[in-house]
């Protein structure tokens, strides 16, 4: 442990996370208060606006009357800043009502360590604002009231202070109930944190390491002769405020007003246990609040109204559930486009049908060939090198593809699909192995069989069209690859034949493509329609997708070259 | 059909010893006794669910025919697990594991998950091969061993979605670069934002799985 009392606050800071933020952010507050307090000015104007400033002058004007009033308001205030204060680390002022006194203050830090050891209860003497400066010293003249004033003895309640921010950070940490705590119930939350403020600064005050003792003489006063009176039960009253700071509001919910419902709540529930806990000192202070809130407000109507504003400020259940909702639902609609995008989604249309995962495979074996041949050349005689370079160069020539030329001639006799089958047949008759299209003409005798039957809808014609497309570009992709496949297990390779078989077969999927393409539009274009425009938005993709496919065929032809490169050398 | 990961898998193992039965009673929940002889590699795919994750199967079921041995050992790389398998009514299919082990080895990333599988469970009274064996087999070269059978369906869902957890466990463990899709494993489209990235990142998958070819 180091000695001095600054180092204490240091290593204090360092070893217990967020309540030592609060300490610094405290103790940050006394030092850059003349910034602060314009920002919390600010601040509290957008937390709490008008509702704040209404408080406020009444509070003001009972300040006059009664200190304990003017305590928990500035405590509220700063609690509030708190909160504020986790966004901006910097704006951490105290409350507005010591704003006249900045440099003071500042003072009053540099000048903490040495009145504090010669100066015990000091401060226990004033009241209202002169409280604010010697407010440094009012810490550690609280530390000190059982023993005596030595530097040394700074470290003594330590334990206790340590225990009581412990305590505290992790109260704190646990408070991300908060949203729903306001929402079972936004005066009980209130309250609690009401608890909380109190609790806090009674075991501050107890304890006496804060700050928090601004301008709050009564129950530090009370605290003090309390523990005068008394001067053991001190670890006993760090232990049950911790209790009450367990609620998970703690730490966050310090609220402009929270201290009135919280005295009344804590009077009606967590008083018992404390009480029970032999801390009549809460107990007086308890007491002593009510009397002091219910002054000219009997009942306390006026602060319940307060208070209902106020919560009017923050999340409640009812509209977090309302938020949800319209969330959830505005992602579910977000989702079924995205769904229904998906449906006529191309891509995935095309993965769906197992033709990526075939292109896929395709492309493997392609590079696997490509680098044979490229071993080849390597290690071939370099007379031979050219040759065979000659040689790859044919057979891509030959796997060119043709310029558009003939029309096909229509025979009437057979069916569209039967002539289909018949052109693939023909295109492959030489290729050497056995290729085949069964799936590719059934799955066009079911678009041919869809198209013809009725009861179809432009979104229903356009969906199938893009299905059919995204169909039978895989099922033409698999061919592809299955005929290199088997190419490559071939004994005997006929290059020259194997080409043109695959580049006539290439033309003929091609121009099934466009004939499946020219047979969903017309179809749309038959359909009776009020939105031409999105006939023709439709149309226009089943066109481009119908390019995509031909994109992707011609690719999967590409890929096989080297396929029949590497039966020619 | 959204998933969290897609895993490739390859199966092998020799000619006949139930490859194509096991993928089609574990895609279709189906058996068919009489199966045409594959050619090259077919595939299946199916969507199960590990630690409440969509994760997409896609599996590649080589021939097993010694004939296209140069062509299905172009498709073991960038599979992220395998089911090496043998049948237990036949001797020989055992023995040539070692042979297949070498080569997947070989022929994919050190990571892959290789389950090894005595299939034909069923055929108990032809039975060639016991299940100690079997057993030895896999703890000598740190293999995940099952005994299946394609035609009762035992243990087949098993085999598939074991190994899966364990490629997934490694994925947690951070073994497997999900990043690196020439480990087999894919983020699924429901992880990208834009609605079209699932085919654009499916198209590049493929050159970034071929790349690893090279």
């Amino acid at each position: 442990m180091p000695s001095s009392d600054s180092d204490d606050f240091e290593s204090a800071d360092e070893g217990h996370g967020s309540v030592d933020k609060k300490e610094r952010k405290k103790r940050l507050s006394s030092s850059n208060y003349s910034d602060n307090t314009v920002e919390s000015d600010q601040e509290s104007k957008k937390s709490a606006g008008a509702i704040q400033k209404k408080i406020e002058e009444p509070k003001k004007k009972e300040e006059k009357q009664t200190d304990g009033w003017d305590d928990f308001d500035i405590d509220d205030n700063e609690a509030e800043l708190k909160k504020d204060s986790q966004t901006n680390a910097a704006n951490t002022a105290p409350s507005k009502k010591v704003e006249n006194k900045p440099s003071d203050n500042q003072k009053a830090n540099v000048i903490k360590k040495q009145s504090e050891a010669k100066n015990p209860i000091e401060s226990t003497q004033d009241t209202g604002w002169d409280d604010f400066d010697d407010w440094g010293d009012d810490d550690t003249s609280k530390n000190d009231p059982s023993s005596k004033p030595q530097p040394t003895q700074q470290r003594q309640p330590e334990p206790d202070i340590k225990a009581v921010t412990d305590r505290l950070a992790e109260a704190s940490n646990k408070s991300s109930g908060w949203g729903w705590g306001w929402g079972v119930d936004s005066l009980l939350s209130t309250a609690t944190a009401g608890i909380s403020t109190i609790t806090n600064q009674v075991s501050q005050g107890i304890s006496t390491v804060l700050e928090t003792g601004i301008g709050a003489p009564d129950p530090e006063e009370l605290a003090r002769r309390a523990k005068d009176n008394e001067s053991k039960p001190q670890p006993n009253r760090s232990e049950e405020p911790q209790k009450t700071e367990n609620d998970p509001n703690a730490g966050d919910a310090f609220q402009l007003g929270s201290l009135l419902s919280g005295v009344t709540k804590f009077v009606e529930s967590t008083g018992t246990k404390v009480i029970a806990g032999g801390l009549d000192t809460l107990e007086t202070i308890g007491k002593k609040t009510m009397e002091v809130l219910q002054d000219g407000d009997p009942g306390l109507a006026k602060k319940r109204a307060m208070l209902g504003l106020d919560a009017g400020d923050k999340p409640v259940l009812s509209q977090v559930l309302r938020e949800a909702k319209s969330r959830a639902d505005e992602e579910d609609r977000v989702k079924e486009e995205k769904r229904e995008a998906k449906e006529v989604h191309y891509e995935n249309l095309f993965d769906d049908f197992e033709g990526l995962v075939h292109l896929e495979a395709l492309e493997m074996l392609s590079r696997q060939v490509s680098m044979r041949i490229e071993e080849r050349l390597r290690s071939a005689e370099p007379d031979k090198r050219q040759d065979i370079k000659e040689t790859l160069q044919q057979v891509a020539e030959l796997c060119e593809m043709p310029e558009e030329e003939d029309e096909e001639e229509e025979s009437e006799d057979i069916s569209k699909t039967e002539a289909f089958h018949e052109r693939l047949l023909a295109a492959t008759r030489d290729i050497g192995v056995k290729l085949q299209f069964q799936s590719l003409v059934k799955q066009y005798t079911e678009a041919l069989d869809w198209l013809s039957a009725d009861s179809a809808t432009e979104k229903t014609v356009y969906k199938r069209a893009v299905s059919s497309l995204a169909q039978a570009t895989a099922l033409a992709v698999e061919v592809y690859h299955k005929t290199a496949e088997m190419l490559l297990v071939k004994p005997r390779r006929s290059t020259a034949d194997e080409s043109d078989a695959l580049t006539q077969m290439t033309v003929v999927l091609t121009k099934h493509i466009s004939e499946l393409a020219t047979l969903f539009t017309e179809k749309l274009n038959t359909l009776e329609t009020e939105n031409k425009d999105q006939v023709n938005i439709y149309i226009t993709n089943i066109f481009l997708e119908a390019g995509n496919s031909s994109t992707y065929i011609q690719n999967a032809f590409q890929l096989a070259l080297p396929i029949l490169q590497i039966g020619a050398v | 059909m959204a998933y969290a990961y897609l895993f490739k898998y390859i199966i092998i193992g020799d000619t006949g010893v139930g490859k194509s039965c096991l993928l089609l009673q574990f895609t279709d929940k189906r058996f068919q006794p009489v199966h045409d002889l594959t050619i090259g590699v077919e595939f299946g795919a199916r969507m199960i669910t590990i630690d409440g994750k969509q994760i997409k199967l896609q599996i590649w079921d080589t021939a097993g025919q010694e004939a296209f041995r140069s062509i299905t050992r172009s498709y073991y790389r960038g599979a992220a697990g395998a089911l090496l398998v043998y049948d237990i009514t036949r001797r020989d299919t055992f023995n040539h594991l070692t042979t297949w082990l070498e080569d997947a080895r070989q022929h994919s990333n050190s990571n892959m998950v290789i389950m090894l599988i005595g299939n034909k469970s069923d055929l108990e009274s032809r039975r060639e091969v016991k299940k100690e064996e079997g057993e030895a087999f896999a703890r000598e070269h740190g293999l995940v061993f099952m005994e299946t059978s394609a035609k009762t369906a035992a243990n087949v869902e098993e085999a598939f979605i074991n190994t899966a957890k364990e490629i997934y466990e490694k994925i947690q463990e951070g073994v497997f670069d999900i990043n690196n899709e020439a480990n087999g494993i894919k983020i699924g489209p429901q992880h990208s934002t834009a609605a079209g990235a699932g085919g654009a990142g499916g198209a590049g998958a493929g050159g970034a799985a071929g790349g690893g070819c090279c």
